[in-house]
């Protein structure tokens, strides 16, 4: 007997509306069907009529979390075509609020991969931390989400020295504070027992898939756009690219845990090394006909603009591809021969945005028709129960 | 791997059928005619080990579609790019040998009305389910009229 599920578009685990259809055979997941367009904004096209400065504020709303990653491959592309360069010290800052940025997205996933698997005290803490960034954040930028600090050839702020010993010392907090995080499995097997084995992706379907980001990196390929396609400063920054080769919801909370100390050395090399100057220098209004690939590696993955410009002050074309949208082929597959219990844990882990709302599955009986409600709770607790036990799940080790 | 082991390979394989640029580092831009899209990939994944294909970008030329497939590995970002006719927008699946294709060609197939022949799932994505058909908002001249708001109950 088989039943269809449709998730969405509407939906406490999906904060972005978009359909999900699973079809199931008991518990198991055999299909699965994803339908976008509930949310099309137009964003391309609008582009196409604004100038180059205003483009900035339109990408950075294209996302709220990775507000500064479209932004920032956004304008670094529009430097190239306008044949800019900018000063070293608003790079270093880019590079900083990115890095910052980059902290503030992996513990809201922490949180959120906790709060999926029941554990409710991981999320507390995770949010609470994720607190001082956004301090921080709004220290350097005046804003905690849509920081408005890129430009067309630098930054709009600087640093002073108040500013920096706050950042040293707040960051000082974290590292203690994220101890925990490393020792999570020695503290608590229960949590990696419920995230061990579930939506496996192997290393060649993430490869095929073109997959992105943490999902790709802990399918154990190591692929960070930092590291291959050097931007802003990164090439003389020291640091590793995480990998983990469980290929489950487990590897990709162990390949964040692990960036997150990555960003502390980052930011702590960034300040340390700041060297002095000007923040930006003056842009042009207008850009010759030419075009550029931009890329970034945006705390979800990579991020990939395609800007073309033919002589005027708008761009002739903006393509914008979100790390979410590279990672959807590969989510399909992860969710087949899953459990429908897994679905939250397993569309968190690719990072999709959610919101902690009360909302109903409906579950329709392919054969009658008949629909039966279910809440997230309820759902939830199912989850729990039907994981509960797992010999391989028993075995499964915190590799930190 | 640097550019110009790439570039020279490419040269070597794909002869004088295709014209290939580098105008920044690690950025390979390579033109291709419709016709051999599907051996430029195939050689780009199979001999040359591009595996992962960023996006599909879309340019409306005005008098042609432009279509753009953006590989990358861990040292250069290829950009194969062809063009297609405005009358005849046929475009040939790459889903075959990449996969992971599928959603950015469903994208083109919405937004500029680009048929792309053997998909594997040709259905809309990205816009709405009463989207009107040949409505194409990429397209250069497409425009968009906002409909006339009526307040139900209010003023004639």
């Amino acid at each position: 007997m088989k039943f269809q599920i449709p998730i969405g578009p509407q939906h406490p685990a999906l904060k972005e509306p978009i359909g999900l259809r699973m079809t199931v055979e008991g518990e198991v997941i055999r299909d699965a069907d994803i339908r976008l367009g509930y949310n099309h904004r137009g964003l391309e096209k609008l582009a196409e009529q604004k100038t180059w400065i205003q483009n900035i504020y339109l990408t950075e709303r294209i996302c709220g979390i990775c507000s500064h990653s479209h932004t920032t491959c956004y304008v670094q592309g529009v430097e190239k075509l306008m044949e800019l360069e900018p000063p070293k010290r608003g790079l270093y800052i880019r590079t900083l609020v990115a890095e910052l940025e980059r902290i503030h997205s992996h513990m809201l996933w922490l949180g959120v991969a906790g709060h999926e698997a029941g554990f409710d005290s991981f999320f507390m803490y995770t949010w609470r931390d994720r607190e001082i960034v956004m301090d921080i954040l709004e220290t350097i930028s005046g804003n905690r989400v849509h920081y408005g600090i890129n430009t067309i050839g630098g930054v709009r702020r600087d640093l002073d020295e108040q500013q920096i010993k706050h950042i040293l010392d707040s960051l000082e907090i974290l590292r203690k504070r994220s101890e925990y995080y490393k020792n999570l499995g020695t503290n608590e097997p229960s949590f990696v027992a419920r995230l061990a084995g579930v939506g496996y992706l192997s290393k060649e379907d993430a490869i095929a898939l073109c997959a992105v980001g943490p999902t790709l990196r802990a399918s154990g390929v190591p692929m960070d756009v930092r590291k291959d396609d050097p931007y802003a400063v990164y090439d003389e920054i020291p640091f590793e690219v995480c990998t983990a080769d469980t290929c489950d919801v487990l590897g990709r909370t162990v390949v964040r845990i692990k960036e997150l100390f990555q960003c502390y050395n980052i930011i702590e090399y960034l300040l340390k090394n700041l060297p002095a100057g000007p923040v930006a220098v003056r842009a042009p209004r207008r850009a010759k006909p030419n075009e550029v690939v931009s890329r970034y590696e945006a705390p979800r993955g990579e991020n990939i603009h395609y800007i073309k410009s033919n002589g005027t002050d708008k761009p002739e074309r903006l393509k914008v591809r979100a790390p979410t949208l590279g990672n959807y082929a590969a989510t399909i597959k992860m969710l087949k021969n899953g459990f429908i219990a897994d679905v939250p844990l397993i569309f968190a882990a690719i990072d999709p945005c959610i919101c902690c709302g009360e909302r109903a599955v409906s579950l329709v009986d392919a054969r009658t028709g008949q629909e039966k409600i279910i809440s997230m709770n309820a759902l939830k607790n199912l989850s729990l129960k039907v994981t509960a036990g797992k010999a391989r799940k028993r075995e499964a080790e915190w590799p930190l | 791997m640097n550019d110009q082991v790439l570039i020279d390979k490419a040269k070597a394989s794909l002869g004088d059928r295709v014209e290939i640029t580098n105008p920044a580092p690690r950025r390979i831009f390579i033109r291709v005619k419709a016709d051999d899209l599907l051996a430029a990939v195939g050689w780009l994944k199979n001999e040359a080990g591009f595996t992962h294909l960023s996006t599909i970008s879309g340019v409306d030329l005005g008098q042609s579609f432009e279509i753009l497939y953006h590989f990358a590995n861990n040292f250069i970002c290829v950009t194969i790019r062809t063009e297609i006719s405005r009358d005849h927008p046929l475009l040939p699946s790459i889903c075959e040998l990449i996969p992971g294709a599928v959603l950015y060609e469903r994208e083109l197939q919405d937004m500029f009305g680009i048929v792309v022949q053997n998909i594997p799932d040709g259905r809309p994505l990205v816009l709405p389910d009463d989207w009107p058909s040949g409505n194409f908002p990429l397209r250069k001249d497409w425009k968009y009229e906002r409909p006339p708001e009526v307040i139900p109950g209010g003023k004639k």
